[in-house]
């Protein structure tokens, strides 16, 4: 894959680079600074683009601003945004176009190498990779919802799948098998009141826009 | 505020004089009599100038009220302040001693700077004066005939009789009549003092609070963009050392002792991230043995410090007790320790001395630091954060900061925290 990698601390970028390079992926651009992310996208357009959150002039959310304009200007652009610290509404802002192919993840995941890899494969083949506690500020912070009517289990499911997970990923981490993973995908929709939607990212944004929507409610 | 002059004060009473000295004791008494005309001059003229300006100032308020009445009222109030506060200095010239002055900035919207306008006590307080100056502004009127019945009485009496000037020093007592009653006029009135130290503290509090806000932006910046992002790569390395274990052991051993050199170096910035919020040698050891240990390090070599701004001998002097007593609370610790650490540091790199003291001593009010160098001096409080940010971290604990630094040198920053201990 052709990777666009925007991260401002020359060692991680450094790191991140070997990383990438070593799984067989080419970064194509790198880029130290908010303004540099737009115009190096546009030129190289790469499969995936790996941006930083905080970036100079003004060590803000310039990253992050720079995801969602380079997706305005370029539909479909595979995203991954790495951060330091995960903000709920960042995640919010990020799938708020609605799009597939958006990663948010805590940069602590790149330790677990494979995951990230993996999560990056997801987010460039136009699935979603959100980090478990950007998933679980989502599934906790909300009282008095349809989501008290859930079993522990269908929870554990839930949150898989707000992560990006598949069913035969869900299956394999809960150690259930991927039938009775639809069984409780199929109660989820229903509790929720969802349409009942197919695999993939789709299933995922529905959910997403759901607890984003109840949020927004509250708020 | 107003420069004052500082005079020792004058003798009132006017003892017998050696008959030899009386025609010298003559003259000077001729040249205060002169010195209190001038005062009481000066005092009818402002005075007079008042009555005109108010005249007018009544005339144009009265016939323009509707359409720039408003407006006017702040800035009259503005215009007035400044001439009690020339009357202020004038009057503190004559007595030696200093007016305060207490009024609440006027600031902010039309209706706002109304509003403070209308209701500061200083307001009130420079009105009663400007009305009762027509009166005894008038005094030198009484001083003027004084003069030439002074300079014939007190001739004979003085000058022939050998006795005491008797009708002179009377206008120099018209003088301090006049200063005594201007001083009662415009001293503000306590509650008006109450208001400007609720201004003052205000505004202390508010540096405070930004001093903190900053200070957090400042750790939050440190481990984010040190201690955080070590970690991270640690973990990457850690993380691609795992899976080149089997392909190829001596890559990964690579990695592994790269892991390890990004751990080591991520605790060496949590530690300076550490010494920033609190230094844990002002814990163990009280604020003269952390004082002790900054000297020590400025002027050992080996000392971080001392390789950047050059080595410094760092005399430490401690008095009243301080060593044996109890110690101050933490907050004035660490002030007084980050006050002293940034006047070394000060002196280290733009004084151009080679040695400094610092002494700390325990005074009735609190804790007293005070770091003396023997540079060049001319330390320039605008250039550089340093001195801001020990006038800014002193302030918010209501202490004081005392700068001399005359070209030449020697420089010298005195910084007073008040405690109870």
């Amino acid at each position: 894959m052709r990777v666009m990698l925007a991260e401002d601390n020359a060692l991680l970028r450094e790191g991140l680079v070997l990383l990438l390079t070593s799984a067989g992926h080419e970064v194509v651009a790198v880029a130290g600074s908010g303004p540099e992310i737009l115009p190096a996208l546009l030129q190289h357009r790469p499969d995936v683009a790996v941006l930083d959150v905080r970036m100079p002039p003004g060590f803000r959310d310039e990253g992050l601003r720079a995801a969602l304009e380079a997706r305005e200007k370029i539909p479909g652009l595979p995203v991954l945004v790495l951060s330091q610290y995960v903000e709920e509404s960042y995640a919010a802002e990020l799938l708020g176009g609605g799009a597939s192919g958006v990663g948010y993840l805590l940069k602590d995941r790149v330790g677990r190498v494979d995951e990230f890899l993996d999560a990056l494969e997801r987010v460039a083949s136009g699935g979603t990779a959100l980090d478990p506690e950007v998933v679980t500020e989502l599934l906790t912070r909300r009282r008095d919802s349809p989501l008290d009517s859930l079993t522990p289990r269908e929870r554990e499911v839930l949150k898989l799948m707000a992560e990006g997970h598949d069913n035969a990923t869900i299956a394999k981490t809960l150690v259930i098998t991927e039938r009775s993973v639809s069984k409780h995908i199929g109660n989820v929709f229903l509790k929720l009141h969802l349409p009942p939607s197919d695999s993939g990212h789709r299933r995922v944004l529905a959910v997403l826009a759901h607890l984003n929507d109840h949020q927004q409610k509250e708020s | 505020m107003n420069p004052v002059r500082q005079r020792p004060a004058r003798p009132r009473t006017i003892t017998s004089v050696p008959p030899g000295r009386s025609l010298a004791a003559m003259g000077r008494t001729i040249r205060r009599a002169a010195r209190a005309t001038l005062h009481l001059l000066v005092a009818a003229a402002l005075a007079f100038g008042l009555y005109l300006f108010i005249t007018v100032l009544l005339i144009t308020a009265i016939g323009t009220v509707a359409v720039v009445g408003a407006w006017m009222l702040p800035e009259t109030v503005l215009l007035i302040r400044r001439i009690a506060g020339a009357k202020r200095a004038l009057t503190a010239a004559w007595t030696g001693r200093r007016i305060p002055e207490a009024y609440q900035p006027v600031t902010g919207t039309l209706r706002e700077r109304l509003r403070t306008a209308v209701r500061d006590p200083g307001t009130l307080t420079d009105l009663r004066w400007t009305a009762a100056s027509y009166v005894y502004g008038a005094l030198l009127f009484a001083a003027l005939p004084l003069w030439p019945l002074g300079l014939v009485v007190d001739g004979v009496w003085c000058g022939l009789l050998r006795r005491e000037a008797v009708v002179l020093p009377l206008i120099a007592r018209l003088a301090d009549l006049e200063a005594r009653w201007s001083q009662a006029l415009l001293k503000p009135s306590p509650q008006a003092l109450l208001a400007a130290r609720v201004e003052e503290l205000a505004a202390t509090r508010a540096d405070a609070i930004a001093a903190h806000g900053a200070e957090l932006r400042r750790i939050e910046r440190d481990l984010h963009d040190g201690a955080q992002a070590r970690l991270v790569a640690l973990s990457m390395r850690i993380g691609l050392a795992q899976r080149a274990y089997d392909r190829d052991p001596g890559a990964a051993r690579k990695l592994l002792a790269d892991a390890q050199d990004q751990a080591e170096e991520a605790l060496t910035e949590l530690r300076q991230v550490v010494r920033g919020i609190h230094p844990p040698i002002l814990t163990d050891r009280g604020l003269v043995g952390a004082v002790r240990a900054l000297a020590a390090g400025w002027g050992s070599p080996r000392s971080s410090e001392a390789e950047s701004g050059g080595g410094l001998e760092v005399t430490v002097r401690v008095d009243g007790g301080l060593e044996q007593g109890p110690r101050a609370p933490a907050a004035v610790e660490a002030a007084a320790y980050f006050a002293v650490a940034e006047a070394l540091t000060n002196a280290a790199k733009h004084s151009g001395s080679r040695r400094a003291t610092v002494q700390l001593e325990r005074v009735p009010r609190g804790l007293r630091a005070v770091v003396q160098d023997e540079g060049m001096g001319g330390a320039d409080e605008k250039d550089g954060t340093g001195l801001l940010g020990i006038r800014r971290r002193v302030a918010a604990m209501d202490g004081e900061v005392t700068v001399t630094s005359p070209q030449g040198g020697p420089t010298m920053i005195a910084v007073e925290l008040p405690c109870v201990w």
